[in-house]
């Protein structure tokens, strides 16, 4: 053994080196550790906070659906009440000549005795002139489409036995519209 | 000498995995501690601009300190040796003084760094433990496993018994 007075002091040097890297490790790990315990802190927190607001929804929904579930009964009772009040038309808007595009309206409910101006007002917005002259409403324009010469709203209905289109005889307000029946409005050249 | 050290801290290499602090501690030895100190303090000078991790800036200084710190040491080691030491004693006591050089290095390059931005030096520390760890455990093993052949080779080369130096003092 060569254990010189110089060879301790490096080997105590070396030592040092080994203690200091491993409180640096132990330290390293400490931090990782309260990390982590505050990553768990945390997560735990947003988990019950989670939890709370899942059980509120959960109590909400709940609410809602009885809450549905009582408006649903007294719709159906409206409805039943009413039922000999109302009845169901299908209205059929044509935008080809404008956009290409044709939308439906089935099943619309509307009261008993309504004309076709005010079944058509209740699925779209329409614009009409009462003409006192002709005692009648001419449509000026349909969910903002308006009538440009040479095009113009049109109204026709449809033969329930022939499915056939036939023009409305008279304005869409003087027209008193029957259960069932199908109508068409075309924005077309007359 | 120099070029030689830029030339491996520019090569392609794992993080804190080096070979300047094995070169300059042998320069010390070989040439003495002036020398060691010198060849550190360029080498770090130079690499703190060409460095492929970025220029060094306010804390090359630190490096400089640190490498200039690695050769000194070396001067110094070579003094303090006697006979010539056998080839296993002499790798064990330069590894555990690679060690703590190595240490040394970077406690004073992360306290440079944690004054001049005003961090926390033990955060400092201790965020980079990983880099300590390799750095001081690859030089560890360089130098226990090179330094004794590079002198003997230096030896050869050189012509002069290095074990005379102390006889010579």
């Amino acid at each position: 053994m060569e254990l010189s007075k110089r060879s301790l002091i490096v080997f105590c040097l070396g030592w040092l080196a080994s203690l200091v890297l491993t409180s640096y490790v132990a330290g390293y790990y400490y931090m990782e550790f309260q990390k982590e315990a505050q990553l768990s802190r945390d997560y735990a927190d947003m988990y019950n906070e989670l939890v709370q607001n899942y059980t509120s929804l959960l109590n909400e929904h709940l609410e809602l659906v009885q809450q549905y579930e009582f408006e649903k009964q007294n719709l159906t009772e409206l409805l039943e009440k009413y039922g000999s009040c109302i009845m169901r038309v299908n209205i059929r808007i044509d935008y080809k000549e404008w956009n290409g595009t044709v939308v439906w309206y089935n099943d619309t409910i509307v009261p008993l005795g309504c004309n076709l101006l005010q079944a058509t007002e209740t699925v779209a917005v329409v614009n009409s002139t009462y003409w006192p002259d002709l005692q009648a409403s001419f449509v000026d324009a349909i969910n903002g489409v308006w009538n440009s010469p040479p095009y113009y709203w049109m109204w026709l209905y449809q033969d329930a036995n022939t499915t056939t289109w036939t023009y409305g005889p008279v304005g869409a307000d003087l027209f008193t519209v029957e259960s069932d029946q199908v109508f068409m409005w075309r924005y077309e050249k007359p | 000498m120099a070029s030689l050290c830029v030339g491996i801290q520019l090569t392609p290499r794992p993080p804190n995995v080096e070979f300047t602090s094995l070169i300059c501690f042998l320069t010390g030895f070989l040439f003495g501690g002036f020398f060691g100190a010198l060849l550190g303090a360029l080498t770090m000078f130079i690499n703190g601009f060409l460095s492929p991790w970025g220029f060094a800036g306010i804390i090359m200084p630190f490096q400089i300190l640190g490498m200039a710190l690695m050769g000194f040491v070396g001067g110094v080691y070579r003094k303090s040796l006697g006979k010539e030491p056998s080839a296993r004693w002499f790798s064990f006591e330069v590894s555990f003084l690679a060690a703590f050089l190595t240490l040394v290095y970077d406690l004073i390059t992360n306290v440079g760094y944690a004054v001049l931005f005003n961090v926390n030096i033990i955060f400092v520390l201790i965020m980079g433990t990983w880099f300590t760890i390799v750095h001081v455990v690859s030089n560890t093993a360089l130098f226990g496993s090179a330094l004794f052949g590079l002198t003997r080779i230096a030896s050869n080369l050189l012509g002069e018994d290095l074990w005379s130096y102390q006889k010579e003092a």
